[in-house]
Order: structure tokens, then sequence, then C-alpha cells
């Protein structure tokens, strides 16, 4: 790490002439191994579950066959922690380095990273451990069970929606909100508590050895979901800036390295910067347009300000996506689709659904869980629906509806 | 520094492996559950791998259930490095689609489930055995050969060999005319370099100590589905029991049905059925293949649902006299998941195996069929190790 202690310092230094501003950032050298497990669960130290494994094995596999690999991982935290491979080259890690600074400014300063969970870290490791409780408590096939029937759900999760009535439709905060009502009726029977304190209650073991045995499994559904929606929502910031902060960490990269590195060295690096995944070079793409055409003062605030629907919306152009080859693909009629318009809509549904069909909850009347597929041009896999409603019935109770593909799932008994 | 990293890798937890053996645990059981669909498909073996229909184990989440139109980019000069997504091949592979949140990440990726072939056989054997409760084999797992306890037979001579099967006699004249032809003295002054004879055995009569197993299968028109999962599953329950008798065996692979051909393993696990049945075929290519074999035992599987034509009827006999005569053991496999009756040729077989010591019948309706037939499979080792004793290799 000593080899890059002048350099951090002095890109901190060019990044902070600029105007960027960061919380302390602790960069750590580790191996692939270590990057490919961070990379695939998302936090280091986050609960253990198969699903992350399946991502860990494939990711080992390719850097194995070295059909790519990634080099730098930075966690949106307070300070910040950033790891660097030690089998990059010098000039690798010193461009990883940079590009490090462009995310650690965007999660200080971007509007929507303000309010995101900064103590992430900690959280998870606290879920993780509450989690092996709760499986040495109730056996670890039930906590599994569960955590596999909430995954699938928080896939709902939207961290930007501020409108309550919007959220409600949604089947994650939905469940949550009625597992907590339940809850809270139980709480307020066993222990005699007002509104005011329930609100101020935290949900300690003590807590929960007060109530009645039949209302154990209520409790763990509602702190397990809460446990999940929380780190989804952690997640969900991330991939909703996705092109954003990229393209900013990117912009913040070559910006910094153009005053550090020789002609040459900068040669090799612009081949790399144009050889980067979509996300890096579109975003890459719209930022240098904005510097161009508006200034240094304007990019800061476009990276204050925006999210990835904000900033495609104002600043992609019908030149931009000619020239990025980006275009709608239709797989029917193998016909790619150049237009401004489509193209954008796309991005755009994209981002509000994350390529997931777009499912709300309707209300229904007592007991029962309506949920309605909203795009009537497509259809879902029927074959999903089923499993699908199977995992959201071990949540719900038996009565749970889907309206999709024109008919009713499961289809009502004929009167 | 060097010694703090070590230390500290030492003492790191590695969830990914834990979570990564979770995830193997879990698609292994849901392999192991879908086997029955998994062995019935056409082509088992593509490119040497077991495709399986399932993607990578997921969650139940809801996907569209047809093509919809993606995002994405041409790959013209840049892209490439992280995850193009599935599909990319629809359009000549060069664009990268931006899927679910957008590409570049790992995760939204469709990738099929994958099996080396080997692995694929070893955990249906695992179900299968399990599911049959079929007996351990007790012989002991062997090395590389088959080992037995007589003395091979060395009655020939050649001037290569082992010191200590040198041929002392022949090694002495050679070096007595030696000295008399070079030197013009009668001496015994042997040079083992030039004088040397040494006891060997007869090349021809050389016998190493695999198997060759001919695996023969029927590819007319109405093999498939079920027929192709009962002959798949006794095959490879067959070599359950063959590799840990002989764990080098050589392995050929016949299909026919007008006529037939040499297939390879991989080949032979995915073929296509088409066309008449001639029996006959099937036993004169086997038999083909037995030449210049050296094997210690020569074992012949034939998997038939017996309607070979009729004018092949007479001929398919003859040939199966006569392969029951070069092969130790030949087992035909009468395939027949209707549980229908015997008939045609099969009804013929299932006669002849009563009175022939190295012939087996199987009528294999269904898994519990497969089970008696593997006890029979299994007798015949029973009964040579007491007919006639297992002969050993010197070395």
């Amino acid at each position: 790490m000593q080899e890059y202690q002048k350099v951090i310092a002095r890109l901190e230094r060019l990044a902070r002439d600029r105007g960027l501003s960061f919380d302390p950032v602790f960069f750590r050298l580790t191996d692939s191994d270590e990057i490919a497990e961070v990379a695939s669960m998302g936090l280091p130290n986050r609960f253990v579950h198969w699903l992350w494994g399946g991502a860990y094995k494939e990711l080992s596999i390719q850097q194995a066959k070295e059909v790519f690999s990634i080099l730098e991982l930075v966690l949106n935290t307070s300070p910040s922690y950033a790891f660097l491979r030690h089998t990059n080259t010098y000039l690798q890690n010193v461009l990883v380095i940079a590009h490090v600074y462009g995310h650690v400014d965007f999660f200080r300063n971007n509007h929507w990273y303000r309010k995101s969970n900064k103590n992430m870290l900690n959280e998870a490791e606290l879920h993780a451990r509450i989690i092996r409780a709760y499986e040495a408590k109730y056996g670890r096939e039930k906590v599994e069970e569960l955590l596999n029937q909430m995954l699938t759900v928080a896939t709902s999760v939207n961290a930007f929606e501020r409108n309550p009535a919007e959220r409600h439709k949604r089947l994650i905060y939905y469940l949550e909100e009625k597992f907590w009502e339940s809850l809270r009726r139980r709480l307020q029977e066993a222990l005699g508590l007002t509104d005011a304190e329930l609100d101020q209650l935290a949900l300690t073991e003590d807590v929960m050895d007060r109530l009645p045995a039949d209302a154990a499994e209520l409790v763990l559904k509602t702190h397990l979901l809460r446990m999940i929606r929380e780190e989804a929502e952690y997640f969900d910031i991330i991939q909703r800036t996705h092109i954003i902060n990229e393209g900013w960490a990117t912009f913040v990269e070559a910006e910094l390295l153009r005053e550090i590195l020789s002609t040459r060295e900068w040669a090799t690096i612009s081949v790399q910067l144009s050889n980067r995944p979509a996300p890096y070079t579109i975003g890459y793409t719209l930022f240098k347009h904005i510097r161009d055409a508006r200034g240094f003062d304007e990019v800061l605030r476009v990276r204050r300000d925006y999210d990835d629907i904000r900033l495609v919306d104002a600043v992609l152009t019908e030149e931009m996506v000619q020239r990025l080859d980006l275009f709608v693909y239709d797989p029917k009629e193998k016909s790619k689709s150049y237009d401004l318009h489509q193209v954008k809509d796309m991005l755009i549904a994209q981002k509000l659904y994350k390529g997931e069909p777009h499912i709300e909850v309707e209300p229904g009347d007592g007991g029962e869980l309506v949920l309605r597929h909203h795009e009537e041009d497509k259809k879902l896999d029927p074959k999903r629906i089923e499993r699908f409603l199977r995992a959201v019935r071990g949540l719900w109770g038996p009565n749970v509806r889907l309206w999709a593909n024109g008919k009713c799932y499961p289809q009502p008994p004929a009167a | 520094m060097a010694a703090a990293r070590r230390a500290y890798d030492g003492m790191r937890i590695r969830r990914g492996r834990i979570a990564q053996s979770k995830h193997d645990h879990l698609l292994r059981e849901y392999i192991k559950n879908n086997l029955n669909d998994l062995i019935q498909q056409k082509e088992l073996i593509v490119d040497g791998r077991v495709k399986t229909q399932i993607a990578t184990l997921d969650l139940p989440t809801l996907k569209y259930g047809e093509e919809v139109p993606v995002l994405a980019q041409g790959q013209g000069g840049q892209g490439g490095g992280k995850g193009a997504g599935k599909g990319g091949q629809d359009a000549g592979g060069e664009m990268q689609m931006l899927g679910g949140i957008l590409g570049g990440d790992h995760h939204g990726r469709e990738l099929r489930v994958e099996l080396d072939f080997d692995e694929f056989v070893r955990l249906a054997q695992e179900v299968l055995i399990g599911q049959m409760e079929l007996p351990a084999f007790h012989e002991p797992v062997g090395q590389g050969e088959v080992e037995s306890e007589d003395i091979a037979e060395l009655d020939d001579l050649d001037r290569i060999g082992l010191r200590a099967d040198l041929n002392l006699e022949e090694t002495m004249l050679h070096s007595l005319r030696r000295n008399a032809r070079e030197r013009g003295v009668l001496d015994f002054d042997v040079d083992i370099q030039q004088d040397a004879w040494y006891f060997v055995e007869d090349p021809s009569s050389f016998e190493n100590h695999r198997s060759v197993e001919i695996y023969v299968l029927d590819i007319s028109g109405s093999m498939r589905g079920e027929y192709l999962s009962l002959v798949r599953k006794t095959i490879f329950v067959l070599w359950y029991y063959l590799e840990q008798r002989y764990p080098t065996n050589l392995r050929k692979y016949v299909v026919f049905q007008d006529v037939a051909e040499e297939k390879s393993r991989d080949e032979f696990f995915s073929v296509e059925s088409s066309g008449g049945t001639h029996i006959s075929a099937g036993f004169e290519k086997a038999m083909e293949l037995l030449e210049g074999v050296t094997e210690y035992d020569k074992f012949l599987f034939l998997f038939t649902d017996g309607e070979t034509s009729s004018s092949d009827f007479d001929l398919a006999k003859r040939r199966y006299e006569e392969a029951l005569e070069r092969f130790d053991l030949v087992c035909y496999g009468h395939v027949n998941p209707g549980g229908r009756s015997v008939g045609g040729f099969s009804e013929h077989v299932q006669e002849a195996a009563r009175r022939h010591p190295s012939a087996t019948f199987a009528n294999l309706t269904d898994l519990e069929s497969v089970k008696g037939a593997m006890a029979e499979f299994l007798n015949f080792f029973k009964e040579r190790a007491g007919r006639r004793p297992c002969r050993s290799i010197r070395r």
C-alpha cells in the first residue's frame, strides 16, 4: 500500500481543487477472490445466502478464465472503503484510485445518496448476526425459506419513492406495513403500550419474549422483512444511479489523470476509458457533453441534483444515440431502432422497474392480497407466476391473487 | 506486511465460498429432482457437456414470458469488457444487451446450468443407486487393471525383456556363437547387451486386464423419450459396477437402424432416432470392433425394442449365436417402457438366453426391472469367480 500513498495524496488534492468533496477514504489492497466475494454479496459482511453463492461462483469462473475482472470496488459508507487488487498493475491501480474519488464524491454530494444509509456496513453485520440468532432459534430451514420469499418480493423496493400512497402499491412496503400493523396490535394487547410508546419501541429480544408464543412467527417475519427491505434499498439507490454514478466516476478519473499522466500513459488509459461497459461510456459521454456545453460548475450541479432518469432525459441527444450506437432491439422482429424517444423511453422504463415486470398491489378486502401486472402488452411467464405466488403465499397466507396475461391466477372457482 | 496479510487471510471467513457451497448443494438437489427430464433430452451431450433447461438457481421473481424489446449497445469498437447479456448471439454477437439494471453488471444474466458429462453421470448414479436400492459391489476397487493370481505363460522368446525373465540357455549359446565368430574362440563371454534372450508372453495370446464394453443402441424411429431414458439409466448403472471392477475399461459405441455405425461417446448420447431396424447389423458391427482387441473381458450390451424387420430375423439369430461365441457376456436389453408382452426377436433371445451361460436377457420396463437386470449381471461375476479363477499379471 505504501507505494500508492503519494499518488493517493496527490489525486485527493487534485480532486478537492476541482470542488469535489468526500468522506475519508480507506484504500485496501486485496485479491480477486475477496473482490469477487464482496461484489457478489454487495457488502463484505452481509448474511450468507445461496443466491450470492451463484453470483460468486460465476464471477470466480470468469475471473479465472480472464473473461473479465473487477478492478475496483468501493462502498457507499462513511468513511468510504475502497478495494484495490494487488494483481493490478501500478497504472491500473492509479486509474482505480482516481475513479474511486469520483464515486466517493458522488456518494457524499448526490441528492439521493445524502439520505442513504451510510452505516450499512455495520447494519449488515448486525443483520447477519440477528439472522444467525433466528436460525438457531427457529431452525435454519424455516429462516432460509422466509429469506428466499422476502428476497423474491424485495425487487419491488424503490428507495426514491417518498409518496406513501405510491409506496403502498409496491409489494414489499405493503407487506411490511401489514405485518407491523398486526404486530403493533399484539404488542398493544400484551404490553398495554400507547401509540406514542409503540412508535419508540425497538424490537429487542426482551420485548419479544413478553409476547405470547403464537406471535413468534409474526415477530420473525416483521423483523426479517424490515432488514431485507433496508438492505434492498441500499442497493436500489446504487442501481437507480448506475449510469450517472459510473459516468461521473469515469469523468472524474479522466479529469484527474490528465493532470498526472504522461502523454504515453494517457494514451493507453484513454483506450481503456472508451472500452468500458455501457453505463460507464453512456454516463461519461453525457458528462463530457455538459462540460463542453455549459462548463464545469454545471457538471458539479448535475452530479448533485440528478439521477439516471433525469440525466438521460435532459442530456441525451439524437447525435449521441448514434455515436454511442445505442438502440432498442426487438428480438421478435430482429430490428434496431435509433429513435431518440424510443431509446429514452426504454432507458427510463428500465430504470423505474429495473427491467422487472411492473406489479402493483390493489386494495383488496380483508385477508386477501390482490396484485396486478400493469403492462397489458407484455405477457408474464406462467411457470414463474406459480412459483412467485407460492413465495408470496408463504409470507401473506393462502389468499393471494395475481391479475396478469388477461386472467386471474389462480383461476377463481367457477360460480 | 506479508505476515500480516497471511494472518488476515487465515482469519478471513470466506463467505463467498460458504454461499457457493450452499448454492451448489441446492443445485445438486434440483438436478437430482429433475434427472428424469434431463436424461431424456434428445441431445444429452453438447460440446462434451450436459446442458440443462434451468438457469442458475434463482429466486421465483416474475419475468416476461416472451422476448420483449431491450436496450442494447453495438460493439463497434467499444463495450466489451464486462457482462454482455444473454442473446448477444441473436444479431451476430455484435451487441451488448442492457437489460435489467442496465448491463455491465453480473446480475440479471441468464445462464443455463451446464455440467460436465462425468459429473452428470455421477449425480445420476447417486440418484439411481439410491432409488433402486442396489447392492454395493464387493469386489475391491482395483488401481488400474483386474488383478488375478496365476502366472502368465511366457512361452515365446524375444531380444527385449525383463532381466528376471532371462533365458540363460539361449543367451549362453548366443554368446558362444558370437565369440567363435568374432574372436575365433569358444568362450562363454556373455555381453548382455548383445547376447541376451528373454522369455516373453506370446503376443498372439497376450491379454491385457481391462474390459472392452461395446454398447449397441437401436435408434430406429420408435426409440425415443421413455425408451432413451431407460437405456441411459441402465447404462449409467452398468458403468457404476463396471468402473469399480475395471477402472481403465475401454468403451465403444455403436448405433444402428438399417445400418450400423460406430460413434463417439458424445454422439452416442445425442442421437436422432429414425429409420427401420436391422438387429443383425448391430451385432455385425459389434463383432467387427473386436478385431485386434486384447481386453480381458468382452461385454456386449445391446438395447433394442426387438422390432427387427421380418427379412432380418434369421440373419439376426445367426449373428446373435456368433456374438455369444465371441463375447464373454452378451446382455440383451429389451426396451419396453410400456410393459407389453415380449415378442419379435426379443422373444427369441429370451428363450436362447435361458440355455446359454454367457447370455442375459433383460426386459427393461421400468427402474425396478433394471434392478433385476443388474442382479443378473452381477451374478455373472460371481459365477465367473467360481468357474474360472482370475489370472494374474506378473510385474
